[in-house]
């Protein structure tokens, strides 16, 4: 090669290389005047994408977030989240050091149970104190309570459980005193115990055994443990909550235990010797764990359980002498609860399908606008790729402006969705900033949701444009229309009954997990909304099918339209005889649209009437009334009973007993008649019969019990009154069947042993809640009650105590008015309160995850005006389309008016056919979707969901969109109807 | 005595751009009498469609009067103006302007049902219509299986549907073949004789001015009327173009 081939193959790459950029610079130029000529289409494609992800980023972005600001907040309100125990003396230091250098673990603080002395000054050692009510001066006793030795750090977590009158404090030279210890020392001293009071108080560092008789004084041992003049910092009460001083200290149904009769003590006014001595003696401490939230909810909320769990094991497994409780029913209550209300917003996921939909279908109508376009370049030579990167390049240029915009968007939304409707204004703007501390943004789910949403329009614009191309080049021909009609129709038909075997299958899954269970746990959760996302698909075939045969109901109505339209009828049906396909389309997105209006809206409906029905059950009946304290309950029947306005009363003796070695349960006893005729129960309540036949099986006098036939047997023979009611689910799980004789031990307090009859089945009860499961909304620790006759617990047990009673009023009752009286004679007893568990978690999460009800309207509301768009992008498309003709027709002879009409009247009769069979589908949609959604809808099914149609929000939201799609079309034909006709005719040839 | 009834007196139309001013219709006059057949002669683009298309109320005068019956017709509402097209006006589109997705028939029941029969009505009426244009069996063709001619013969029947007073033609041979184009203008002379109807019809066809009482030549926005026996013999020579353009100088 010489000098000059050289310079002249230089002079070609870079030619080349011009020529290169030339093109790309003139391609991006074209598509930039190409979007900017297409504006309005451009705009409302990249507003659909925009919309669909940003959503998708949203949940995403919202999910991470949120997690971590519940799970916080929520670790905040809980005392600790463990307690460790041991039975070896001196044994806990080592496990202590090595509890708190777990990097899971925040701080440790130690609790050393022991009892106080109060009015001991004076009192000789051999001074008899017990049996307590013959101690020798009883005229100048000596008052003796339970202490809890604490440090004031262990006092800020632990007044988490308390309601204190004073400030809640435990400094040097402090105590705090309990309520019911304050009216015992003011007895005994003579004047009203309060906050301020200062008090000599002696801290025993031993607790006699009362059994080989050490009844003096001097087996106490406070001789270095008295303490003079300690100010009585604050005076509490015991408010009922499930954490781990209730668990530690609580007494039956929370009352408190020897929380109710105890003093608080600093820990740092003790020596430790003296802690020592307390330790060798017996008197063993505990060790109060508190978690780091950061590390606990590292791995998101749902592995929360497991992350808690397996701290235990850890102590456990090292120090075999040492036993770990846990919160592990309320942290996974939290779990579920937030995999619950999260889980729920994928009823969101019908909206957003629309919205992909509406995308495609613009992107649709964009491509047929531009036929000729296509038509035009082909004819200038472009070849079928050219044409396709043409679009593929609008295509990134459309996609990078809407996910920028869509990340920008989902950031603000995660934030300001739960950022509204607080209770420190309409906008929290501390929430705001908040959440934006705790801004989590996952790649990965930013990534997924990218390539579903632009995949899917990229795929959608492309395969039009293909078809278009080919058809251009006649490339169809290569198959008859008839063979693409029964491909087409064989891949659509083969999609639908693939899904709908996948649909029944998880229906079938479904069924097997939630069989005999009332409280839906994570798996219940995700294969309920697995079923859901088949089950919409399976809709929205469902819907394309229907429109089909719509498409040809809406061209036989001829007789109709000449009711309805007299002699405009001609007209219109002859422009819906046309089967343009985006008539087509319409129909399908009219059906769909209102299909999943109606099932939203009746979805809506269906889960506010339960949770309100679910509220008055789980409340028992008129009147609810619950003890702070466990009380007598005949006397609270008998004084209670007698307040004017009260019609009948019964409580509940309640006691907790062991089955088995494993399972705990909380036995109720009952009036099976009283409880029949106050309760609120339903015809679920008990399993194959009603509440009567099922109560009175407790009843001495009526009880027709026995088995024949299993589980639901006939029942034939009397049996005695020791029947026991438990629940479907233990019933199913032990293989148990009716009239089985069971033994039940262990109850509390007494040593008996009672053998007792399996004479009913029940899932719930008014006032008590599910039979099985952790019910955190009725604030209940264990997992399962029974129901026994009452006079059992009194006569048998001696169990007279209990905290709840349910009452009915008279006609015409004020049950404030009795609430007031009730309250004021009682100040322990609470009366209908708003909440039966005010800490319910689940009111704790709404406050950062809206409830289900809310996402349902949420979705309809931007379903409504996604249908009113899509209304007014093809109203305003075959607009377009019609407009020679429209001139023609003016041109004819005909009035504006009637052309108008004629336009209104069509979108109308679309609207009328569709909402004819929508509404009801969706009606139709909702009944069927409740047989397997219920876990996403309620915690728990403490009554049956059924469907409840509200007609009027139904009638507002289906009404919305027809009018706000008519008024919008208003402009529209207003704009088409100002083009000159001549104009029209000239342009459009 | 001849009884005018529309009357046009200095007519003016302009269409502006950014770029210019053009004039179209320079102050034009002339008059119709009922019964009458007027053939617009002009080369394309001096203003025959828009003369028809301001006489029929499709379009607006930047100036000047037309006058039906003495009364000013773009002085009207736009619903009167649609009354006096609908029951005054045929109009037969020079590019057919029917529906396709409606059937020769249909297309010819659209005036009928605008004004207001019955569908029944306006089908009977309409066959008759179809047949009288020669187009009885092709009645539910739909347009895109319709030859030109018979599109034409369509647009006819369409146009003489609500038994106008005046029809108006814009270039009815202008897509035809000569054959098709002498039957379809036979046929529109024995409708308009038959109905009593006037007929104004426009072309660059100097040989079409043999069938018109009047002839009104469109020269540079202006006109020039002349009778049948008064006008010219024109040709398709280079002396007949210059005529019809205005121009003798013209190349």
């Amino acid at each position: 090669m010489n000098e000059l081939d050289k310079f002249v193959g230089e002079e070609e790459e870079i030619s080349k290389y011009k020529k290169a950029i030339s093109s790309i610079s003139f391609n991006i130029k074209l598509i930039w005047k190409n979007i900017i000529n297409r504006r309005r289409s451009i705009t409302i494609i990249i507003l659909g994408l925009v919309f669909s992800m940003s959503i998708l980023f949203t949940a995403s972005i919202w999910s991470s977030t949120s997690q971590k600001i519940i799970a916080d907040d929520y670790l905040q309100t809980l005392d600790y989240e463990m307690y460790v125990s041991t039975f070896l003396p001196n044994h806990m230091q080592p496990v202590f050091t090595y509890v708190l250098d777990d990097p899971l673990v925040e701080d440790v603080h130690w609790y050393y149970p022991t009892v106080a002395l109060f009015n001991f000054e004076g009192k000789a050692d051999n001074y008899t104190w017990y049996p307590e009510e013959q101690q020798d001066d009883l005229d100048d006793p000596l008052s003796i309570s339970a202490a809890h030795i604490v440090s004031s750090a262990a006092m800020e977590r632990i007044k988490l459980n308390l309601e204190v009158d004073g400030d809640a404090s435990l400094n040097q030279g402090e105590i705090m005193i309990s309520y019911v210890q304050a009216k015992q020392l003011g007895v005994i001293y003579n004047k009203t115990i309060s906050p301020g009071d200062q008090i000599s108080v002696a801290i025993t560092r031993y607790i006699p055994n009362t059994d080989i008789g050490e009844h003096q004084m001097v087996y106490y041992d406070i001789d270095d443990t008295t303490f003079e003049n300690f100010t009585i910092s604050g005076i509490y009460k015991y408010v009922g909550k499930n954490t781990i001083i209730a668990k530690m200290l609580g007494g039956i149904g929370n009352t408190g235990g020897v929380l109710l009769d105890s003093i608080f003590f600093p820990k740092e006014s003790l020596g430790i010797e003296d802690l020592n001595i307390m330790d060798s003696n017996g008197l063993i401490p505990k060790l109060l764990v508190k978690v780091s939230g950061q590390e606990l909810r590292a791995a998101g909320i749902a592995d929360m359980p497991d992350t808690i769990y397996a701290l235990k094991e850890r102590i456990e497994f090292r120090y075999w002498h040492a036993f770990a409780n846990i919160l592990s029913q309320e942290i996974q209550a939290m779990a579920d609860e937030y995999t619950r209300s999260f889980g729920s917003t994928v009823v969101f996921l019908p909206t957003i399908a629309v919205s992909i939909i509406l995308t495609i279908l613009s992107s649709q109508m964009t491509v047929r606008k531009r036929k000729e376009e296509i038509a035009y370049l082909r004819s200038k030579g472009a070849v079928s790729g050219q044409i396709i990167m043409m679009f593929f390049g609008e295509f990134l240029l459309i996609s990078t402006i809407s996910l920028v915009l869509s990340i920008g968007i989902g950031i603000l939304l995660s934030g300001l969705i739960p950022s509204f409707g607080h209770d420190d204004g309409f906008f929290s703007k501390e929430f705001f900033s908040r959440y934006f501390s705790y801004l989590e943004i996952s790649p990965y789910y930013i990534e997924i949701f990218t390539v579903l949403v632009l995949g899917i329009y990229l795929g959608m614009t492309l395969y039009n444009v293909i078809t278009f191309v080919r058809k251009d080049i006649h490339e169809s021909q290569i198959m008859t229309k008839r063979g693409q009609k029964i491909i087409k129709t064989s891949v659509k038909v083969g999609s639908f009954v693939l899904i709908l075997a996948g649909f029944i299958f998880l229906m079938i899954e479904y069924y097997r997990q939630v069989a005999g269970t009332s409280s839906f746990g994570f798996s219940t959760l995700s294969i309920s909304i697995q079923a859901l996302l088949v089950f919409i698909v399976l809709l929205f075939f469902i819907c394309y099918f229907i429109s089909l045969g719509i498409n040809k109901i809406i061209m036989k109505l001829g007789k109709v339209y000449k009711t309805l339209f007299k002699r405009n009828s001609f007209m219109i049906l002859k422009n819906l005889k046309r089967q343009r396909k985006n008539l087509t389309d319409l129909t399908f997105f009219l059906v769909l649209t209102i299909c999943l209006l109606t099932t939203l809206v009746t979805l809506r409906s269906s889960t506010i009437y339960n949770n309100e029905i679910e509220d008055d059950y789980r409340m028992g009946a008129d009147l609810r009334i619950e003890s702070l304290l466990s009380v007598n309950i005949s006397y609270m029947e008998e004084t209670l009973g007698q307040i004017e306005g009260i019609k009948d009363i019964t409580g509940f003796q309640t006691i907790r007993a062991l089955w088995g070695t494993q399972i705990r349960i909380e036995v109720y006893g009952i009036d099976p008649d009283k409880f029949l005729e106050i309760g609120r129960w339903t015809d679920m309540s008990f399993v194959n019969m009603t509440a009567e036949e099922g109560l009175m099986t407790l009843d001495e006098q009526q009880a027709p019990i026995a088995v024949a036939g299993g589980v639901f047997g006939v029942f034939t023979e009397k049996t005695s009154e020791k029947g026991l009611i438990l629940s479907n689910y233990l019933v199913r799980r032990l293989d148990l069947e009716l009239g089985a004789e069971i033994e039940v031990a262990g109850f509390t307090g007494s040593g008996e042993t009672q053998f007792l009859t399996i004479t009913g089945v029940i899932e719930s009860a008014p006032g008590l809640g599910v039979s099985h499961g952790y019910d955190p909304k009725m604030n209940r620790e264990t997992d399962d009650w029974v129901l026994m006759n009452k006079k059992v617990l009194i006569e048998e047990l001696d169990v007279h105590n209990g905290t709840l009673l349910l009452a009915s009023m008279k006609e015409g009752a004020n049950a404030d008015q009795i609430k007031q009286e009730i309250e004021s004679m009682f100040p322990f007893l609470t009366v209908n309160p708003e909440q039966i568990n005010p800490d319910y978690i689940g009111y704790f999460i709404d406050k950062y995850i809206p409830p289900v009800t809310v996402i349902l309207l949420a979705g309809a509301i931007i379903l409504n005006v996604i249908g009113v768009i899509y209304i007014l992008i093809s109203t305003d498309f075959i607009l377009e389309q019609r407009r020679r003709e429209n001139a023609v027709l003016l041109a004819l002879g005909g009035n504006q008016t009637k052309v108008r009409g004629l336009l209104i009247s069509e979108v109308s009769t679309f609207l009328a056919v569709t909402l004819l069979i929508g509404g009801p589908l969706g009606i139709a949609a909702t009944a069927f979707s409740l047989l397997f959604i219920k876990p996403l809808l309620v915690a728990e099914e403490v009554i049956p969901l059924v469907l409840h149609v509200d007609g009027l929000a139904l009638f507002i939201i289906l009404a919305s969109l027809c009018l706000a799609a008519l008024f919008g079309m208003i402009p529209i034909i207003r704009k088409q109807m100002k083009y000159e006709i001549v104009q029209e005719l000239r342009a459009i040839v | 005595m001849a009884d005018s009834y529309i009357k046009v007196e200095d007519l003016i139309k302009t269409y502006s751009s950014k770029a210019e001013v053009l004039v179209v219709l320079n102050g034009i006059d002339f008059e119709v009498d009922r019964g009458e057949i007027i053939c617009f002669l002009g080369t394309s683009g001096s203003g025959k469609t828009t003369t028809l298309n301001l006489l029929a109320g499709i379009d607006k005068p930047s100036a000047g009067k037309i006058l039906y019956d003495k009364n000013e017709i773009h002085s009207w509402s736009l619903n009167q103006l649609a009354e006096y097209r609908l029951n005054e006006i045929g109009f037969i589109f020079q590019d057919f302007y029917l529906m396709e997705h409606l059937t020769a028939l249909e297309n010819i029941m659209i005036p009928l049902i605008l004004r207001g029969e019955t569908e029944d009505m306006a089908k009977e009426y309409s066959v008759d219509l179809l047949h009288s244009v020669g187009l009885g069996r092709k009645a539910l063709s739909l347009p895109q299986e319709l030859s030109s001619g018979e599109k034409q013969r369509v647009c006819v029947a369409r146009a003489i549907a609500n038994s106008p007073s005046l029809l108006i033609a814009d270039e009815p041979t202008g897509t035809l073949d000569t054959k098709t184009g002498d039957g379809i203008m036979e046929l529109l002379l024995n409708l308009v004789k038959k109905n009593n109807m006037s007929l104004i019809y426009t072309s660059h066809d100097p040989y079409l001015t043999r069938l018109a009482d009047k002839i009104i030549v469109l020269q540079k926005g202006k006109v020039s009327q002349y009778s049948q026996k008064e006008f010219p013999e024109v040709g398709y020579d280079k002396a007949s173009f210059q005529f019809l353009v205005g121009d003798e100088n013209h190349e």
